[in-house]
């Protein structure tokens, strides 16, 4: 195989791994942004994928699936929208609670449909533009060529980015997430506006499931998520509450997911001229081995994260002003 | 037609809501996954017999709730001691994983004399999951950065590390199974005569007891629990909250490791891939439970050893998915956290309209009829 064969299978699945962290990213950086952390995305995006696998099977449709996938996640959501805002729950405990809950009832259910077949969604190209954009070098069948919920992953960055800087909606549920009492003052409802978010989050986070399941692995395995549901939550951080800039931390990201399963093509051990042979070719062997490449998107993570808060400037707000704190009208 | 429902702050928590909680939470948590239990066609009543009641039968069977209880009492004091300094160690799965290794490393490769042998084991394993909460514990401490994402983001690296190891360097035994060899006899913990629980058992105990002592009788508790309730005041009365987060998260990472070692030395004799099924993760609704005593915190372990023991029989008996398990502990979870609301708040719903103007409204439902 040759280096540049590599960089392109490289690229490309980077793109394609890249989708499940945008689209469940998105979703939490939208509740985030109204004042409501979710730490259940994990438990979101399984029971996503496997009712997303369920409905497919069941209809012979994975856009039904995917539909289906994404109102499972919203509904899961609900729970952790009614624990947090309603009852004024401790979020994080909650989120974790949803997490754990996800992932038990997608395990109790889920071994039925480990063997299920099904048609996902197939790789295809954007209509009338699709086969020129196709034609260009490397960025071509990187980008334009993949299954439909990449393109829809790719469009909702667009789209949460105008929803939270261009519209009225967008602008309400950004005021409840810095400053609830003035929003309410403003006559903004707030519980409503809370909801409102995190049951979008939730749609988004099932639309992950969805996407993984249907299109990106194709099949519905235990824990098919595999701690990506953390790394978007860490993702939202990262990106300081951008959709833009999540963008490229998801790219990011994925590139390290990706670069375990295509190494395995690749040979970088020194050839046995070189002095630093002996030396280097074990340490090489080491960083290859594939139980220890699983854990570099987990470092890449930590180190992201840490960076991204330790070199913060002092001045800098990016973080939602009333994340993880309830809301209740009349302050007790 | 007005129904109005408000929402009162209470003043005092009436006892009986406070004791009551934690049994309505499980009472409620076993009521839903009925559900669970009639969706893949199973008698929910001949399940529960299976699961709460059939474990009781013998001392052998109430033994091994015993063994389970061991790891499981260890690992929920890792998690309780963060939680009352108002750290969430989510992560302990991964301070377990690391003293099952080093401990497991150490019983393997290292000789010494018969008498040092577990209590340099023990050492090694404390150390292993203190070491591996550390980084966290002061991410957390100096720079607030979240203890829930990185723990668990270190449970996920040490799970690769310790499907590496079985697989590569520590594998061992016959026919090349993803697991290490036996320990050798002079690491194994002695059983408890006439049972098969083991003197793991006895050291959780202990370490129960010590906790309790150093919680309620010593100034460090004072301080955990000052941080704990209320961090910014602590600060101003002078306290360092960056010195008590470090200390309980990696007191708690500790105990983790010692959960570790107690379940490979005292009941499994090897690490292998999966010998740790989510313990890390049940000591969340262990501690959640016990969050307000650590005996009470001891029963709650009691309760998940019972489920474990009896979550492996419907398994064997009646073909249940284990993963009920994980069901019940969230959804343990999810009741406990409703309940304190109950706790905090009085509700009362009055159909009709009423106003003195003296509750908080908390919302107001208007139907047409």
């Amino acid at each position: 195989m040759t280096d540049a064969s590599f960089l392109i299978g490289l690229a490309d699945a980077t793109v394609s791994a890249s989708t499940v962290l945008i689209l469940a990213g998105l979703g939490e950086l939208i509740s985030e942004r109204a004042g409501i952390l979710n730490l259940g995305v994990e438990g979101m995006i399984l029971v996503g994928a496997l009712s997303g696998v369920v409905a497919t099977v069941m209809t012979g449709s994975y856009w039904i699936g995917f539909a289906v996938g994404s109102i499972c996640g919203l509904l899961t959501a609900t729970i952790h929208a009614f624990l947090c805002i309603s009852l004024k729950a401790d979020q994080a405990i909650s989120g974790i609670m949803l997490t754990l809950l996800g992932t038990g009832v997608t395990t109790y259910f889920g071994q039925q449909w480990a063997s299920a077949q099904f048609t996902g969604f197939p790789d295809r190209t954007l209509p009338v533009i699709g086969g020129l954009l196709v034609e260009i070098p490397l960025l071509g069948p990187t980008v334009f060529e993949g299954p439909a919920t990449d393109f829809i992953a790719l469009g909702l960055v667009v789209a949460v980015w105008w929803l939270l800087t261009r519209t009225n909606l967008g602008l309400e549920m950004i005021s409840v997430g810095e400053d609830p009492e003035t929003a309410d003052t403003m006559g903004i409802d707030v519980f409503r506006m809370r909801y409102l978010a995190v049951l979008i989050g939730g749609l988004l986070a099932g639309a992950a499931g969805a996407h993984l399941s249907l299109a990106f692995n194709g099949i519905w395995t235990n824990n098919i998520a595999a701690g990506q549901g953390w790394i978007a939550v860490a993702l939202v951080i990262f990106a300081r509450w951008r959709p833009g800039r999540l963008l490229v931390g998801a790219y990011l990201f994925a590139l390290f997911n990706s670069l375990r399963l295509r190494s395995q093509s690749l040979d970088l051990a020194l050839g046995p001229e070189s002095p630093l042979a002996g030396l280097l070719n074990p340490v090489i062997e080491f960083l290859l081995n594939p139980a220890i490449m699983s854990m570099y998107p987990y470092i890449v993570t930590l180190v992201v994260l840490v960076a991204t808060i330790v070199l913060r400037r002092d001045d800098d707000s990016a973080q939602p002003a009333a994340l993880v704190q309830a809301y209740s009208r009349e302050a007790d | 037609m007005l129904v109005d429902i408000e929402i009162d702050a209470r003043e005092q928590t009436p006892s009986w809501i406070a004791y009551g909680t934690p049994l309505f939470a499980i009472a409620a948590a076993l009521a839903v996954s009925v559900v669970a239990l009639v969706a893949i066609g199973v008698n929910p009543i001949a399940a529960y017999v299976e699961m709460f009641l059939r474990p009781f039968g013998t001392v052998a069977t109430i033994s091994n709730v015993l063994v389970r209880a061991t790891p499981l009492i260890l690992v929920g004091l890792g998690v309780y001691l963060p939680m009352k300094a108002g750290l969430w160690n989510i992560g302990a799965e991964g301070q377990l994983l690391a003293g099952a290794i080093v401990g497991t490393w150490i019983a393997i490769n290292v000789t010494l004399p018969q008498l040092l042998v577990i209590p340099v084991i023990l050492l090694g394993s404390a150390i292993a999951g203190g070491l591996w909460a550390f980084i966290p514990a002061w991410l957390r401490a100096k720079w607030g950065i979240s203890e829930i994402i990185t723990t668990l983001l270190f449970t996920f690296i040490a799970a690769d590390i310790q499907l590496y190891l079985v697989r590569g360097p520590m594998q061992g035994g016959s026919g090349g199974f993803p697991q290490t060899e036996l320990l050798p006899a002079a690491a194994e913990f002695p059983a408890i005569p006439g049972t098969r629980a083991h003197v793991g058992l006895l050291v959780a105990l202990l370490i129960v007891v010590l906790v309790y002592v150093s919680m309620n009788r010593t100034r460090f508790g004072f301080r955990v629990n000052f941080v704990g309730s209320n961090a910014d005041a602590a600060e101003q009365a002078g306290m360092s909250r960056y010195r008590v987060y470090l200390l309980t998260l990696v007191a708690g990472g500790a105990l983790a490791g010692l959960a570790g070692i107690s379940e490979i030395a005292g009941n499994q004799s090897r690490l292998h891939a999966s010998f740790a099924p989510g313990y890390g993760y049940t000591a969340v609704p262990i501690a959640l439970l016990g969050r307000n005593g650590v005996f009470r915190m001891l029963l709650a372990a009691l309760f998940f050893a019972l489920l474990f023991v009896g979550g492996n029989r419907v398994t064997v008996a009646m073909e249940v998915p284990s993963a009920i398990i994980d069901i019940v502990q969230a959804l343990v979870i999810l009741f406990l956290i409703t309940a304190e609301f109950f706790q905090r708040y009085r509700l009362s719903v009055s159909i009709g309209r009423r106003d003195d103007g003296r509750s908080i409204r908390g919302s107001e439902v208007t139907t047409d009829d």
